[in-house]
């Protein structure tokens, strides 16, 4: 009998459609794969086994019973590791692994040496090598996503594990580590759901693979029948081009961005160069600091010391008008917050950077702003029923689009793009990357693409630099392999760095 | 933004308004008065002008509880500069509004510059404008304002009271910084979120600056218009002008919580207090009575918008829901996604 089931699951969201009648089984003592492109719907999935979502249709059965609003007890047998690190970052390694103290054993008062003795043997088991006591904020990053898992298994009387992205801060070194402690897992007779959009991981570590597409679960085949073209035409629907690069091939003389010896608080003595129509990739591992880099540079976080140039002109610090006016623009990889203005119409959301081109005699002119609105729809295809749509109604894909739109609008000469494609369905990825790529060499547009995903890196940039806890590890050019690009991820240290052109 | 103007529940809150004339005319002979429209209307001049300052402050998603305090206290620098020294009051009237948006400005200035809770920052505020309000007259009122500028706070020009002109030119002012400058759109954008404004490059702490200068102006204008009507300067005054105006704006479907709403909606809201003010008064209701029965009416108003909201919600859950069931095709995009590009290629 499976210890976990979905059965005809639907969930769905003011304009999208997150889970469409998806059925799924897992049996005890399993790993159990769920790969899926970005948007496919597999953290809605898990919202709905863990029982954060109830869903519109359908059922979650657990152990053979079917979970009703009566027996929603049975969810204490699903253990959840989730992908964003969820930790209290001002509370100690113990204290973060046993609370809430009610579902990990704790009773009586609590003592701050009994949870530490509580906590060592399992840091030890799962090789975090960091004392009880430290605060969750003064551990590494990696330590931090093996305390979130390790709290998860500390759930009383769990029976299925849940990793969502275990391993989107781990380096190579770590992720092996991370294998062999699901083994250990799946040994004691429970089931592990590992969440992953990388394929070497299923094929590392899995016993079963259900693929996720547009909120379906598109096809599902234990690991050992499965081969890699196989599981990709399943997640791309077999239409999505999948080996053509995006490089620019019109790279220019002219220096348009140069950072000199930048140092900020998470990031320390970096220098890069953008050449006119280069796509420059900063690659690195969640948390190397490349957003906080390039927002430095942008004028959003402060500068330590350091200097930036933009067009040969030294561009002042801490002011976003200035690098706006001069002609730097930053698209942050967080859409929500610092992306759209949720509240607002498509169309104002389109206007906002081109305010004063659309002045007329008594002030804003309606006219002009719908021209420039239409304008801006068309040629980046937005899917909108109409301007005055609320724009947090539209799709990651367009959202991203009307942020792309209008930055383009406001004549950029360098935009930095910061993981531009997460939470994006893959076709629309491609147009993005067409854009891209159309941007540097039609217009000689500068372009730094921040990103995670090697493959987007290997597809789009011309150069690479990747950033290993702040500082410069290495730069390579297009032609290098991509291990020769994660091993300097992996054996980064600043006395390491090589260059490579 | 005309559908951030309307999801405001503008309609909705017009029809409150309109059903509590009715009622009032019902219940009460005295009600339709035309001296009693005409002092409603009065009193509406003042909680309404002061009601669409604090909507904008609310739309940049702060709040200004000192506005009653600088009201009373630039009428307090009025009054000593018109009785004791004798100057011109139409300069004085110049000097004074200056001086409010200068507190203003010490307000924006406090709480963008030293990153604070707005909120706590003007209740602070307000106790340092007040106390020197107190200061400067011992706790006496200040009297024999010139007749000539009373005309401007007791005076009617036919049937409309005089204040309410300036409140009809504050709401022409306010309409136009938000529908039609560049500073109205940026202040709803740093509404909806600072941090997408900043990279925007909007100046966003300029901006913030702006409206609490703003409000000072216009915490100052009913200050002294209400010194000229009552003919003396007090601190007493605008004791209940800060709650009263967030009350308004709300009622008028501006969010607490910033980034939505219309200003001109606060004039609404503040239409409806000032009828239940004067509702209170007219039916003779037990003056202990007074905050709990307005109080009442508030929450409820503000009940219905939000429940109006939800219901919105529920609705097209259902809707979806039954579409899935009925095995359709629900599509990712809306229908006529499609056929807008077709027309607008074409």
């Amino acid at each position: 009998m499976p210890i976990l089931e979905a059965r005809g699951l639907t969930k769905i969201f003011p304009g999208v459609v997150a889970l469409d009648s998806v059925d799924i089984t897992v049996e005890l003592g399993e790993v159990h794969c769920i790969i899926g492109e970005n948007g496919a719907g597999k953290s809605t999935l898990i919202k709905c086994l863990t029982g954060v979502y109830t869903p519109e249709t359908g059922d979650v059965v657990i152990a053979g019973e079917t979970v009703g609003p009566h027996s929603r007890s049975l969810f204490d047998r699903i253990a959840y590791a989730p992908q964003e690190i969820d930790l209290f970052l001002n509370l100690s390694v113990a204290e973060n692994l046993f609370l809430p103290f009610e579902s990990t054993g704790i009773t009586g008062l609590i003592s701050q040496g009994r949870l530490e003795s509580a906590a060592r043997p399992i840091l030890e088991r799962f090789r975090i090598g960091v004392n009880p006591g430290e605060l969750v904020r003064d551990i590494p990053v990696s330590a931090r996503q093996f305390l979130q898992i390790a709290r998860a298994t500390l759930k009383e009387g769990y029976q299925v594990l849940i990793l969502d992205e275990p391993t989107t801060s781990l380096t190579a070194r770590d992720a092996v580590t991370l294998f062999d402690i699901v083994r250990e897992i799946r040994a004691e007779g429970k089931s592990v759901i590992f969440i992953s959009h990388k394929l070497e991981e299923i094929f590392e570590i899995g016993d079963v693979v259900s693929v996720f597409r547009n909120g379906r679960n598109q096809a599902r085949a234990a690991v050992d029948d499965a081969s890699i073209p196989w599981v990709i035409s399943q997640m791309t629907g077999g239409t999505v081009d999948q080996e053509s690069t995006f490089r620019s091939e019109e790279l220019g003389d002219d220096v348009l961005l140069h950072v000199d010896s930048l140092t900020g608080r998470d990031f320390t003595d970096v220098t890069l160069t953008l050449r006119k129509g280069e796509i420059l990739g900063l690659y690195g591992l969640v948390g190397a600091g490349r957003s906080e880099l390039m927002q430095a540079v942008f004028g959003y976080l402060p500068v330590y010391s350091g200097t930036v140039d933009l067009l040969g002109s030294p561009l002042p610090r801490g002011n976003t008008y200035e690098s706006i006016r001069r002609g730097l623009i930053y698209l942050s990889e967080e859409r929500r917050q610092m992306g759209i203005l949720s509240m607002l119409s498509v169309r104002s959301n389109l206007s906002i950077l081109s305010l004063d081109r659309l002045r007329s005699a008594f002030g804003l002119s309606r006219k002009k702003e719908d021209a420039l609105a239409r304008e801006i729809v068309a040629r980046y295809d937005v899917k909108t029923p109409h301007l005055d749509q609320p724009i947090q109604f539209l799709s990651g894909g367009n959202q991203q689009k009307v942020i792309i739109g209008r930055s383009m609008a406001a004549d950029p000469k360098v935009i930095i793009f910061d993981e531009p494609t997460k939470g994006i369905d893959v076709a629309t990825k491609v147009e993005l990357y067409r854009m891209m790529k159309r941007l540097a060499e039609d217009r000689g547009v500068g372009i730094v693409l921040i990103s995670s995903e090697i493959e987007e890196i290997r597809r789009c940039a011309n150069r690479v630099v990747v950033l290993y806890e702040g500082r410069v590890a290495g730069e390579f050019g297009p032609e290098t392999d991509q291990d020769e690009i994660m091993r300097a991820v992996i054996d980064a240290s600043p006395s390491e760095a090589k260059e490579m052109k | 933004m005309i559908r951030a103007f309307r999801r405001s529940n503008m309609t909705a809150i017009g029809m409150i308004l309109v059903a509590m004339i009715a009622f009032a005319s019902l219940a009460s002979p005295y009600f339709l008065d035309y001296y009693n429209i005409q002092a409603v209307i009065r009193d509406l001049a003042f909680i309404g002008m002061i009601a669409m300052a604090q909507a904008m402050l609310l739309i940049i998603g702060e709040l200004d509880l000192s506005v009653g305090a600088v009201a009373s206290l630039c009428g307090i620098l009025a009054g000593m500069m018109m009785v004791g020294q004798g100057l011109n009051p139409y300069l004085v009237l110049v000097i004074a509004l200056g001086l409010g948006a200068l507190a203003g400005t010490i307000n924006g200035l406090i709480v963008s510059r030293l990153r604070l809770n707005s909120m706590v920052v003007t209740i602070g505020m307000m106790g340092v404008y007040g106390g020197i309000g107190l200061v400067l007259t011992r706790g006496k009122a200040i009297t024999g304002i010139p007749e000539e500028i009373r005309f401007l706070g007791k005076g009617s020009i036919g049937p409309i009271p005089a204040p309410f002109f300036f409140t009809v030119a504050i709401l022409m002012l306010v309409l136009f910084i938000t529908r039609k400058t560049r500073t109205g759109r940026y202040m709803y954008a740093i509404g909806n979120s600072r941090d997408a404004a900043r990279i925007l490059g909007i100046k966003v702490d300029a901006i913030r600056v702006f409206v609490f200068a703003l409000a000072g102006f216009v915490s100052a204008l009913a200050g002294i218009l209400y010194v000229a009507r009552l003919g003396s300067s007090q601190t007493a005054i605008g004791e209940a002008w800060a709650i009263n105006s967030i009350a308004s704006a709300v009622i008028g479907g501006v969010a607490l919580t910033g980034g939505i709403g219309n200003p001109a909606g606060a004039l609404v809201g503040a239409g409806i207090i000032a009828i239940i003010q004067n509702a209170i008064v007219l039916f003779g209701v037990n003056v202990y009575w007074q905050s709990a029965v307005s109080g009442f009416v508030v929450v409820t108003a503000i009940a219905l918008s939000s429940l109006s909201t939800m219901w919105d919600e529920r609705k097209l859950r259902r809707g979806k829901v039954a579409a899935v069931a009925r095995d359709q095709a629900v599509p990712k995009e809306p229908p006529a996604a499609d056929r807008l590009m077709e027309e607008e290629r074409a």
